[in-house]
């Protein structure tokens, strides 16, 4: 850490700003340590409200740097709506702590260890991190709170999303509750298809042809540039694929051989991996994905492919393409005629359309233990999973943001500029909530589609059709696999980093990159996993 | 002269060494009391003070993975290499500046040399994906246009070497210039002017005069470099490399930022940087003591 000052020591040479960010990091990540160690008092549960004296409930809130003018992310329609409806009355004030949404685990881990400014709502997307927090004994034991004050938000969650915020038995996490756990489906460029008269490809196979046909006969005209399957090095893109290719599964080896990196499940020891992993290195070097695809993290270079017409065919986030002004609005203006489908392509052995989906739970929400507002903390929640608070604070307000049809409240069209910024960080201030509740699950795929462009509504709703279809669930243990926390990123970047060497490899070599790579998986953490994973399993099955 | 009045009549000085002073000892000294995480199991919610110490468990667990010896080697390998080719290149550009006559000219060339150092990592990064990728990139462009096969410069571990050292050249030469010019500046004109009489060519002056009277500069910063060897900077290795050659591209500062920030284990990250540290050390020291030999200078 200290030694990355300067790599030159020229007076003035270029060293220090290039090293500036790993300093800065490491400066901070000492400095807030530093502070530390004079913060947490043992104080865990006190009564705040009851006393009567006003009280300051300090509540996480993600900054996406996109507040509306005359707004900012800490002082807009919500929070003063929060304040009004449930602080007041409750004698709280409501006070918002900005985290920017793209270093959420990094600021987290520095407003934790500073001890002294914690929010006393806190979360996560990182079930690795809640386990660690947890298991540093750093988390306040909500289950009692809950029992007590929160009946309306157990209902809401129910069970089984409440059981993912469960560290060995105790409740330490309030977890949010999804409202579609859907997550991929493919896309196919239907003008291609008709122009070559190529029927929709059922299964993998049929995939295959077809995507040596958009190689062969280009029919997006694009001179050579043609990409017949856009890939990348994010998740949506090669899980519905790699999936496919795993074999039908006992329970023990759902449990023992799946790999938990973040908040996904990998299937880097499950049978049918490599098969996927080889089929990639086909499709890499007969030319039908990117050559770089390795290098596209962010999905960016994907959407402009896409956007400017040279892919034939990708998978994606369900309905990630037809947002306004998103894939397919850019690409229709692009190429006038294109058309982009929805499909279900990738088959396993058993003829299904098999691919992962979301855990029922969303975020982590948890309560510092060195907070001195559980109880108010868990009066917060309570209240936005009471009445029509989390509806309305999803929704807005009646005939300016939505109108009600069949039962679902539909966007205004043409809203005022004043009611389309009253909502503009809508989804990060429901936490208990991803996405919309509307009671039922088809209610809420429902309104999902009707925020989206009309005249795409058809392949939307396919869309999320076809990412509810033939679903894997998460495996959840019955107790946090320590070395998942310990080395999940590392080996979430080791097997990112298999997928790119194995697919890029020659034919004849890629038993080999993929056996030494595997070594390297395995020795990172892979197999202290699986033996965990083994002794827990072990211990379910003695109960 | 008293005390006293010594400091009436010197304060002033005494006041502008305050804001460097507390600069140091805030940002560089301060920050010291956390190397003892390094030897405590840190916990984020007890702090430095309450974690438990446990000795050197985390060396050894550091000095037992495979990815510390693959970044440590990495870290050698791409200074070496920067070593050998981004130090040479701003003298040879420096005296090209230097041998210029037009200086209109050479104030144009220099400034244009200059414009990279300005850019952000960030962005050098997003410019070297749109001209050296494999599928799309401009270069690669023109070659598949020729009917030519595409070269993966940035997806074949040799190929990403070579791109990674000239896009440091690209960033970074322009602005090592300027120490060698200043150092030119030191030149006795009517060197170069009793050369010309004697018949000396271009070429035989910089060699004669120019090179020799940059020598203690070249001396100078040959040893400062070598004494950085250990600690890379964190920005250029992780912006530029990429998965498929990550045997080369995982250096000290992007394991350290996996490990600490990305996996919250600040004591690992912590026993690499303080490794880095003292390695760094011993490097300076013995850059000094060879600089004490050589050319009778040492900052110590």
């Amino acid at each position: 850490m200290f030694g990355n000052k300067r790599r030159n020591g020229i007076p003035g040479s270029n060293g220090s700003k290039k090293s500036l960010v790993v300093l800065a990091t490491a400066c901070s990540l000492l400095f807030t340590a530093c502070s530390a160690d004079k913060a947490p008092s043992s104080g865990g549960e006190t009564d705040g409200a009851t006393s009567g004296k006003r009280v300051t409930l300090k509540v996480e809130v993600f900054d996406r740097g996109n507040s509306p003018d005359g707004m900012t992310i800490t002082d807009n329609y919500l929070t003063k709506f929060v304040q009004e409806k449930f602080g007041d009355p409750n004698n709280i004030d409501v006070e918002f702590v900005p985290v920017p949404r793209s270093e959420e685990v990094e600021k987290l881990n520095v407003l934790m260890a500073s001890g002294s400014n914690v929010p006393d709502i806190v979360f996560t997307y990182d079930p690795n991190t809640f386990n660690r927090y947890a298991k540093q004994g750093g988390l306040t034991d909500v289950g009692p709170l809950l029992d007590e004050h929160a009946p309306n938000l157990k209902a809401f969650l129910g069970e089984e999303v409440l059981g993912y915020g469960q560290f060995e038995g105790t409740q330490f996490a309030v977890p949010a509750k999804r409202s579609n756990v859907g997550k991929y489906a493919s896309f196919i460029r239907q003008d291609w298809l008709d122009k070559l008269g190529l029927p929709v490809p059922q299964t993998t196979d049929e995939l295959y042809d077809t995507l040596k046909a958009f190689k062969e006969k280009d029919p997006g005209e694009t001179g050579g540039q043609v990409i017949p399957m856009g890939m990348t090095i994010a998740s949506a893109q090669y899980e519905p694929l790699l999936w496919s290719f795993i074999k039908p599964l006992t329970e023990e080896e759902q449990y023992t051989l799946t790999q938990q990196l973040g908040s996904n499940d990998y299937p880097t020891l499950l049978p049918g991996f490599k098969d996927g992993l080889k089929f990639m290195n086909t499709l890499y070097n007969e030319g039908l994905i990117s050559k770089d695809f390795g290098l596209d993290k962010d999905k960016k270079k994907l959407g402009e492919d896409v956007a400017t017409g040279k892919v034939g065919f990708y998978s994606e986030d369900d309905i990630n393409p037809f947002y306004e002004n998103g894939s397919v609005e850019t690409l229709q203006k692009n190429v006038p005629g294109a058309l982009l489908h929805s499909v279900d392509v990738f088959t396993n052995e058993e003829g299904k359309h098999a691919k992962p989906m979301y855990a029922p739970n969303g975020m982590y929400i948890m309560i510092p233990k060195s907070s001195e507002r559980s109880v108010e903390a868990i009066k917060y929640l309570e209240w936005m999973a009471t009445g029509d608070n989390l509806f309305q604070m999803q929704n807005g307000i009646e005939g300016e943001n939505y109108t009600m049809v069949d039962d679902i409240p539909v966007a205004v069209e043409n809203p005022t500029e004043e009611a389309l910024n009253r909502l503009f960080n809508g989804g990060d201030m429901t936490i208990i909530s991803n996405g919309k509740q509307l009671g039922s699950m088809e209610k809420n795929l429902k309104a999902r589609a009707l925020q989206m462009p009309k005249q795409l509504l058809e392949q939307v709703e396919k869309a999320q059709e076809i990412a509810n279809t033939d679903v894997i669930a998460p495996v959840l243990m019955n107790r946090p696999i320590e070395a998942q926390t310990k080395y999940g990123t590392t080996l979430l970047d080791k097997f990112n980093e298999m997928i790119v060497k194995t697919t890029m490899a020659k034919p004849d070599q890629f038993d080999a990159v993929y056996e030494s790579m595997m070594k390297d998986y395995m020795s990172s953490g892979g197999q202290a996993i699986l033996d965990e994973r083994k002794e827990a399993y072990k211990e379910m099955q003695a109960k | 002269m008293s005390m006293n009045a010594y400091f009436r009549r010197y304060w002033q000085l005494y006041a502008l060494l305050v804001l460097p002073l507390a600069y140091f000892i805030i940002f560089k000294y301060g920050p010291m009391y956390g190397i003892q995480i390094a030897f405590k199991d840190f916990n984020f919610f007890q702090g430095i003070g309450g974690s438990e110490w446990i000795g050197f468990e985390a060396f050894k667990e550091v000095f037992g993975m495979k990815d510390f010896y693959l970044t440590l080697r990495n870290t050698l390998m791409l200074n070496f290499l920067d070593l050998l080719v981004s130090f040479p290149a701003p003298l040879i550009m420096a005296i090209m500046l230097y041998e210029l006559k037009s200086a209109w000219f050479k104030k144009l060339s220099q400034t244009i040399l200059y414009i990279p150092h300005f850019i952000s990592w960030v962005i050098i990064g997003g410019i070297v994906y749109q001209v050296f990728g494999t599928q799309s990139g401009m270069i690669n462009n023109v070659i598949t246009g020729l009917g030519l096969e595409a070269i993966p410069f940035l997806t074949d571990k040799s190929a990403w070497l070579v791109t990674y050292l000239l896009v440091g050249v690209w960033q970074s030469a322009g602005w090592g210039t300027i120490i060698y010019l200043a150092a030119l500046t030191g030149i006795n004109k009517e060197l170069f002017e009793a050369a010309g009489i004697d018949g000396a060519g271009r070429l035989k002056k910089i060699w004669h005069i120019t090179l020799p009277g940059l020598k203690p500069t070249i001396v100078m910063l040959l040893i400062m470099n070598l004494g950085h060897m250990i600690s890379i900077g964190f920005e250029r290795p992780y912006v530029i490399g990429n998965l498929a050659v990550r045997d080369y591209s995982e250096v000290l500062s992007t394991f350290v930022y996996r490990i600490g920030l990305e996996s919250g284990q600040y004591t690992l990250a912590t026993v690499v940087g303080l490794f880095q540290a003292v390695v760094g050390l011993v490097f300076v020291l013995g850059a000094n003591y060879a600089s004490k030999k050589l050319t009778d200078e040492s900052i110590l």
